[in-house]
């Protein structure tokens, strides 16, 4: 499948997601979740040619998917996927099959996202967790290129 | 991070800050799955950096690899890499300060292709200080839209070969008994000078040509001048390096350097060979006796002429010979007489100077100083000193130079001279000069 082509099935099932789940849950702000569907799509297109498109496309999609994850927290995960999907996209991040496996791998990664979040209902505990996780994750990853340098780093 | 990341990382953060006001779950959401996307992302970068540095072959060749200190030398490096898409790298030359870039590139981009790809820098280098010098290898800089990474490889693979860089000599003027290769000994030689060493009697047999005419009719009797003789011996090089745990100044050591190499060129030139000493302090290093190759003279001088640990310090040790003189000095100035308070206290500091010379032992160092001059056969020595620090350890050498009846010539850098007027009688050398 070509470029363009990923570009437009990912709005597809975003525009489907965002007015599916508007009448479904029979929203009272369901104009607002269309301006911003609206508003994404213009940015999609005013910036087509531009250089840092990726970034504005998420600027343009954060508001989408906090609209939709107000509805439904997998609305708002679905949303998440295609406004990432259309981003890496732009970036040019889903032109090999290795890459658009790594995107897969990303929207299993975001699942346990959702979930803590569906089953929370504060968010000082799902805050910790991901901060822990996060950091967790640097941390280690510090350790490994440290080590990892020593075998390239040594002064002769 | 770059810009992109820096972007994703800020609006996490309102995010965050926004859903923890607000306690939103949704604004939870959506900066969960942002901060997903970038720490996936850093993996994947880190995973892709890896592998380009796994990629990385350099193969590194030198025009020669000994040349002199100032001469340019062509080097051409390959480096093979492999940079897989979105990927971009930049790949640039680690050189030493010891040497100067003339022309070339030392730097190349290398832009995302999933097959192996191979660049060559090609550039020329001017050595601007002696010694070894190792090609310390290459710097790797990667990024993608998010994130850039920098490493230095300097490992084995990618650094070398060595580069042996010989010092240089500059043109040093000769001392003022030292014609271009003989100088006169106030001895009988083979060959004459032109100096009169001494007037005797005629006896049957000497040259008439040697008849003082004037003295003869003086004294109504035939005299004949006794020339000087003519000898050609090189002189003794005396290196005194600087202690590397004390300041000194790099520009002096490196002219003192050239001076050094210049003049044991011309010696090698002149008379066939050179000895060099070479002492740290009270320390003595290395010795180079009737060195007949210039090559290895030089190598010799560029392993050497470096700042070295001391394992002696004399810490301004006074010598025997200055106590005794000190001390003579007072018994003048008491038998002379004065004010008895003057005369009371010189007494004193020359009890106190009896009890110290009765003690006083004779340094290692200076032994091992005479054996090496009874070794031998030179006349003159040149000794070569940055002067920094203690410089009691040159008043041995000069002693023990004298003692060997060598003509001594100091060299000191030429801000030394100027800061200390009175070094010359203070060392007691025969001349004592800045460098060229």
């Amino acid at each position: 499948m070509k470029a363009e082509n990923w570009d437009y099935l990912f709005i597809a099932v975003l525009a489907v997601t965002v007015i599916g789940v508007t009448g479904w849950t029979g929203s009272l702000v369901w104009y607002l979740h269309l301006i911003l569907l609206c508003l994404f799509g213009g940015v999609f297109y005013a910036t087509r040619r531009w250089h840092d498109r990726g970034f504005f496309l998420v600027c343009a999609g954060i508001p989408l998917m906090v609209a939709c994850g107000a509805m439904s927290t997998w609305a708002g995960l679905v949303a998440g996927w295609m406004v990432a999907g259309c981003a890496c996209n732009a970036m040019g991040l889903l032109a090999r099959s290795r890459e658009r496996r790594l995107f897969g791998v990303f929207c299993a990664a975001t699942l346990p996202v959702a979930l803590i979040v569906y089953f929370s209902n504060h968010v000082v505990v799902p805050i910790i967790i991901l901060a822990v996780v996060t950091g967790a994750i640097v941390a280690v990853q510090q350790i490994r290129d440290h080590q990892w340098r020593k075998r390239y780093g040594v002064q002769p | 991070m770059r810009r992109c990341a820096q972007g994703l990382s800020l609006i996490i953060l309102l995010l965050v800050a926004g859903a923890y006001v607000l306690d939103d779950l949704a604004l939870l959401l959506a900066a969960g799955i942002l901060l997903c996307g970038l720490v996936g992302q850093y993996l994947v970068f880190d995973r892709q950096f890896r592998e380009i540095v796994s990629s990385v072959s350099v193969k590194r060749s030198l025009e020669r690899t000994q040349v002199r200190k100032g001469t340019t030398l062509r080097v051409a490096t390959t480096v093979t890499i492999t940079v897989p898409p979105p990927m971009h790298a930049t790949i640039s030359e680690r050189l030493s300060s010891q040497v100067a870039v003339l022309d070339g590139n030392t730097t190349f981009s290398a832009d995302p292709d999933p097959e192996p790809r191979t660049c060559e820098f090609r550039y020329r280098i001017t050595p601007v200080v002696h010694g070894r010098m190792r090609f310390a290898g290459i710097t790797l800089a990667v990024r993608d839209a998010f994130f850039s990474h920098e490493i230095d490889l300097f490992s084995d693979p990618f650094s070398g070969p060595d580069l042996l860089i010989q010092p240089v000599g500059i043109f040093e003027p000769a001392g003022k008994r030292t014609t271009a290769e003989s100088r006169e000994v106030e001895k009988l030689k083979v060959v004459s000078g032109f100096g009169i060493r001494a007037l005797r009697e005629y006896y049957a047999g000497d040259d008439l040509r040697r008849i003082d005419w004037k003295l003869s009719a003086k004294h109504n009797k035939l005299f004949v001048r006794e020339y000087t003789g003519m000898v050609s011996l090189p002189p003794l090089i005396i290196v005194d390096l600087p202690w590397h745990g004390t300041p000194f100044s790099q520009a002096a050591l490196e002219q003192m350097v050239s001076v050094i190499a210049g003049l044991a060129e011309h010696s090698i030139r002149s008379y066939q060979y050179v000895s060099i000493l070479v002492i740290s302090g009270a320390n003595l290093l290395h010795f180079s006796p009737e060195e007949k190759d210039l090559q290895r003279c030089m190598s010799m001088l560029r392993e050497w002429m470096h700042p070295v640990p001391r394992v002696v310090h004399q810490y301004h040790a006074t010598d025997r010979s200055a106590i005794r003189a000190e001390i003579r000095h007072l018994e003048s100035v008491i038998v002379q007489g004065g004010e008895p308070a003057a005369l009371q206290f010189s007494d004193r500091v020359r009890k106190h100077y009896l009890g110290v010379i009765t003690h006083l032992r004779t340094p290692a160092f200076v032994g091992q100083v005479a054996r090496t001059f009874a070794s031998l056969k030179i006349d003159e020595c040149y000794l070569f000193s940055l002067a920094s620090g203690d410089t009691s350890h040159i008043r041995q050498v000069i002693r023990q130079a004298k003692i060997a009846e060598m003509i001594v010539h100091i060299r000191l850098p030429g801000a030394v001279i100027a800061s200390h007027p009175a070094y010359d009688r203070y060392l007691s050398a025969d001349t004592v000069e800045a460098f060229a």
